[in-house]
């Protein structure tokens, strides 16, 4: 029981942070290379707990993502379900990949979420960009995501998450 | 989605995760705050002085203009009343802070320090120390939304200082920080460098307030309507303290709406607005009064 409500603080934490480095001004120009540090947080637990962490869990985190950022509410939360989804389903094989697989899938699946709120906010009329630079926050998510994991699976052994 | 997106009465979800999301936006406003602090603790004696003669010209400035400023507005009012004539919005204001910016870059909309707590509403105007700057978005319990003039789906009915020439300048759809002026025909006499007041139409922002100076004119005749690039006065980018206008019409809106969304039947809400149409049919009363005082001088 100690170690359940440990762990979920741990958790919630990890996303707190991940929804803090989510809103953190930036300079505009960098404004497209700036990570996608709440799916790349929400793909890690999903695949290490995902017995914990799975797609009701992608919804809720979604929701709180839409409101921090002013989006239609339900824009994030849909595309972390699709994402959330992916990653559980190839959960097992992900844990085989080498640090080079891994991050060409965090490639995929974050230009996939990219992909969907940029989609989605075309479908409610919002303003969007009109060249694809907004996809290369897939790229830098890439790059980050083999330091991001180790210190993910640090911070998970060490307080013991599971 | 689609739900938020085409009614809204999820609205109050929304403002009930407002609640939840507050501490974020708190935690990350704090390295700005800190370094404010240390602004504040760590500054010379000779700077604050230098600082204090500063603040003291420009006040006796300030105050000359306001001066100047008195007798022009009761002349207008005089103007006004006998045009018979609506007065021109004359509104209290709150100041607020602008706590963070929107994450898409192609969306600028600012995210302000005051919500439906203080008052604010949907539609309100928010303006900072040079000029118009937006309008409020989206209202949360502690902080609100809002939609920058320079949005592509922002459009500000505006009129030119110089001539009174009416236009609608619309945010431009690029990452820049800009108006353009939509459906301008080729005659019409707006010059580079002209000012771009409100012109309170729509009813939205107050009349009057500074909004932007033109700064390209483009007359392509094989087009039916003039490029015309305007940039926005308020310092959009770099400022923090803004400023939220009431004015007596929309405040009893927004007293109506904030009660919708806080409490349904909120008694005091009636009282509230029966007590500021009062006030504004008495000072309705008073312009007639000051223009024959005036005729009587």
């Amino acid at each position: 029981m100690q170690d359940r409500a440990h762990s979920i603080w741990v958790i919630f934490l990890s996303f707190f942070i991940a929804y803090l480095l989510a809103i953190v001004p930036f300079p505009e120009w960098a404004m497209n290379y700036r990570p996608e540090w709440v799916p790349m947080v929400l793909i890690y637990w999903t695949m290490a707990l995902p017995y914990r962490v799975g797609i009701g869990s992608a919804w809720a985190v979604g929701l709180v993502l839409d409101v921090l950022e002013g989006s239609t509410l339900g824009m994030n939360a849909l595309a972390l379900v699709v994402v959330a989804y992916v990653a559980l389903s190839l959960h097992q094989r992900m844990r085989m990949f080498s640090t080079l697989q891994q991050s060409g899938l965090v490639l995929a699946l974050v230009g996939l979420n990219l992909m969907l709120c940029n989609w989605l906010q075309i479908v409610t009329g919002q303003s969007v960009s009109s060249n694809l630079m907004f996809l290369m926050a897939a790229l830098t998510s890439a790059v980050i995501w083999p330091s991001l994991f180790q210190l993910l699976r640090q911070i998970r052994r060490s307080f013991d998450v599971h | 989605m689609f739900a938020d997106a085409r009614f809204g009465y999820l609205e109050r979800i929304r403002f009930g995760l407002g609640y939840i999301t507050t501490p974020v936006y708190w935690v990350a406003d704090i390295p700005t705050r800190v370094s404010f602090l240390i602004d504040d603790v760590f500054v010379s004696r000779t700077d604050l002085l230098e600082e204090n003669d500063d603040l003291r010209a420009n006040l006796l400035i300030a105050q000359r203009e306001l001066q100047l400023l008195e007798s022009l507005v009761s002349e207008n009012n005089r103007l006004l009343a006998l045009n018979e004539a609506t007065r021109g919005i004359n509104g209290d204001v709150l100041a607020a802070e602008i706590i963070n910016i929107s994450p898409d870059p192609y969306s600028k909309r600012v995210l302000i320090n005051k919500g439906a707590r203080e008052g604010v509403f949907v539609g309100q105007a928010l303006l900072d120390a040079n000029g118009l700057m937006g309008q409020v978005d989206e209202v949360l319990p502690l902080t609100s939304w809002v939609l920058l003039i320079t949005d592509s789906h922002h459009v500000t009915p505006v009129e030119v200082n110089r001539n009174g020439e009416r236009a609608l300048a619309r945010g431009s759809s690029s990452t820049a920080s800009e108006l353009e002026l939509v459906f301008v025909t080729q005659t019409q006499d707006i010059k580079v460098g002209d000012g771009l007041v409100s012109s309170g139409m729509g009813q939205v922002y107050p009349k009057n307030y500074p909004v932007a100076e033109i700064v390209s004119v483009f007359a392509d005749p094989g087009q039916d309507f003039a490029t015309i690039k305007a940039r926005p006065l308020a310092q959009l980018a770099s400022t923090r303290h803004v400023m939220l206008v009431f004015n007596s019409e929309q405040a009893q809106t927004s007293v109506r709406g904030a009660a919708d969304i806080l409490e349904p039947d909120f008694p005091a809400v009636e009282a509230v607005i029966i007590d500021s149409v009062d006030a504004s049919t008495t000072t309705a009363d008073q312009i007639p009064q000051a223009a024959s005082d005036a005729a009587v001088q």
